[in-house]
């Protein structure tokens, strides 16, 4: 009886305290997405005149699902997504472990790595563009004068095209991963490793049954939060490969921002929305449960 | 001495992986110094006469500082609205749980996760049609509505770290909820506010895709400005490497100062 007073007594309070955020984001955030959703049973192009207010019912998710653009983007960022998380994790392991073990200037060298994720994406691509540029960029003469067994022209075709915006993925991303698993190693208790030099294993042993189970939780996280966060990948791309060649790094975001704002297929574009909304809304959900976990 | 050697290999790893890492970020910075011939010179050259002239062309000549401006306006104000708004929020998940929580911090997360092409459609529809594109107040809206989820979920870690039992000694002493709330858990709290505060003025000062679709003429911001560099008569790398820098220099300058406490925010509190 008590308990039930207490909670409905929080109920009144939390909700003058909750207020403020949730009126907010109903309008900037849910009223918006109802608006896409609106939108996408309707076909709404900038080019036809009282195209606004033609209902068109599922027409737009059956021309979606047929689309083999559509269908190239999603492709594409899969491909993307697999490969920079796979190597961000892999690196940062390999830099978590380096950086845990130095006793000195630890300090400096996580600094240091900071830099990468705080670049604006823009800039590094950017950045990356006049790096590898092949007519002056820095990376294409040192291949040329070390004789490095290196592809020069990255931008040319769409495989080292895909393979140069996977790379800048990863520089922007592994040191971050690098940092996350650090303080995920940090907080394994010194005691594991303890008892597994008692029973006389070896620091590679350690390493596959002591320190990587442990370490699972903080690897799932960063894992599908890396994973989540490639289905917003669009600043780099847009800026170093435009999507291209054709449409090779033409990943979800491209090519719907294309469909929106260049194309002016307005509901279209909603129903990709929709879809995109969908698929990151019950990630988050499988996100929030294994955080969650982790917690406790 | 087994063991000294293996530091010096790490030590060297080390500096070596940094030093490629940084490599192209280095010679970002190097070439917004250098004078145009310089900066296309074969082999590149690494010691050069420094010139300023890149940033007073960018700045003064091209206009930018108008860029870096708006900026810092749609920064300042992105940062002031989103906290004002999230920080009672926060508060509450950590010291009110109730059975409206659930839903709540889902229909939080949804817009936490949500891709920024997702909003920015709808957005810049119903701006178009209030008359609000081009204005600072449309981009400052886009951008409180994905900082505000974030301030919420960074900020309920930072609170729930602070002990409850202070609230109840405060309690005893007759004072209200909001008052404990505004004058002693969030200057307790402050060094995760200024933490979160940092990270949404990076997560405003670096955002593209709504500021490329919602801003104009007059309130474009930096990063949507820098492009204008590439232009056709030839892409004048010296002025980009300079605005480049501005950019970035700022931000790496306050992740460092709030750095211990930048990992736990973005996970959003799920590594410690």
């Amino acid at each position: 009886m008590k308990r039930k007073k207490k909670l409905s007594d929080n109920s009144s309070l939390a909700l003058r305290f909750h207020l403020p955020t949730f009126i907010t984001l109903t309008f900037v955030a849910l009223i918006p997405l109802i608006y896409t959703l609106r939108l996408s049973f309707y076909d709404f192009k900038l080019s036809e005149a009282g195209s606004a207010n033609r209902f068109v019912g599922l027409a737009n998710y059956i021309r979606l699902f047929r689309d083999p653009d559509f269908y190239n983007s999603v492709s594409k960022t899969f491909i993307f997504m697999f490969f920079a998380v796979l190597f961000e994790v892999i690196i940062g392991i390999l830099l978590a472990l380096a950086l845990n073990a130095i006793p000195k200037v630890k300090k400096l060298f996580t600094s240091l790595t900071l830099i990468p994720m705080m670049v604006a994406p823009l800039v590094i691509g950017l950045m990356y563009s006049f790096y590898i540029n092949p007519q002056f960029g820095l990376y294409t003469w040192l291949v040329d004068t070390l004789r490095l067994p290196l592809p020069t022209n990255l931008t040319g075709d769409s495989f080292h095209s895909m393979i140069i915006v996977v790379i800048m993925d990863i520089w922007e991303w592994a040191p971050y991963m690098g940092l996350v698993f650090l303080a995920g190693l940090q907080s394994i208790d010194a005691q594991c490793y303890e008892a597994a030099k008692v029973d006389g294993a070896s620091n590679t042993q350690i390493f596959w049954s002591v320190t990587l189970p442990l370490m699972r939780p903080v690897i799932t996280v960063a894992v599908l939060l890396r994973a989540m966060e490639t289905f917003k990948e669009f600043d780099k791309p847009y800026i170093l490969t435009g999507g291209g060649p054709g449409n090779a790094t033409e990943v979800i975001d491209l090519y719907t921002y294309r469909q929106a704002f260049v194309q002016f297929k307005f509901s279209y574009a909603a129903a990709i929305c929709i879809i995109l909304f969908i698929v990151l809304f019950l990630c988050g959900m499988v996100y929030q449960r294994v955080a969650m976990q982790g917690d406790d | 001495m087994n063991k000294k050697l293996k530091y010096g290999l790490l030590y060297a790893g080390l500096t070596i992986f940094l030093f490629i890492v940084l490599m192209p970020y280095i010679w970002l910075i190097l070439t917004s110094f250098k004078t145009r011939v310089d900066a296309f010179a074969i082999p590149p050259k690494i010691f050069f006469k420094g010139t300023l002239s890149n940033y007073y062309e960018a700045f003064i000549t091209k206009g930018m500082l108008h860029n870096l401006i708006n900026s810092i306006i749609v920064m300042i104000a992105t940062v002031v609205i989103s906290m004002i708004l999230g920080l009672p929020s926060a508060y509450a998940f950590s010291r009110f749980p109730s059975r409206g929580d659930r839903l709540l911090s889902n229909y939080l997360l949804g817009t936490r996760f949500t891709p920024v092409v997702v909003l920015a459609l709808p957005l810049y529809l119903m701006m178009s049609r209030m008359g609000l594109l081009n204005t600072y107040v449309g981009i400052i809206i886009a951008h409180v509505a994905f900082n505000l989820p974030f301030v919420v979920w960074m900020m309920r870690g930072f609170y729930d770290a602070i002990p409850k039992e202070i609230d109840e000694a405060a309690r005893v002493d007759g004072l209200g909820w909001f008052h404990i709330f505004l004058s002693i858990d969030t200057p307790l709290a402050r060094s995760g506010v200024a933490a979160t505060a940092v990270f949404c003025a990076i997560n405003s000062w670096n955002e593209f895709l709504m500021a490329l679709i919602l801003t104009g003429r007059n309130t474009t911001t930096m990063p949507v400005a820098i492009p204008g560099l590439l232009t056709p008569q030839g892409t004048i790398w010296g002025q980009i490497s300079a605005v480049g820098t501005v950019i970035t220099i700022p931000v790496l300058v306050f992740a460092i100062l709030v750095q211990k406490h930048m990992i736990s925010g973005m996970t959003m509190g799920a590594v410690k």
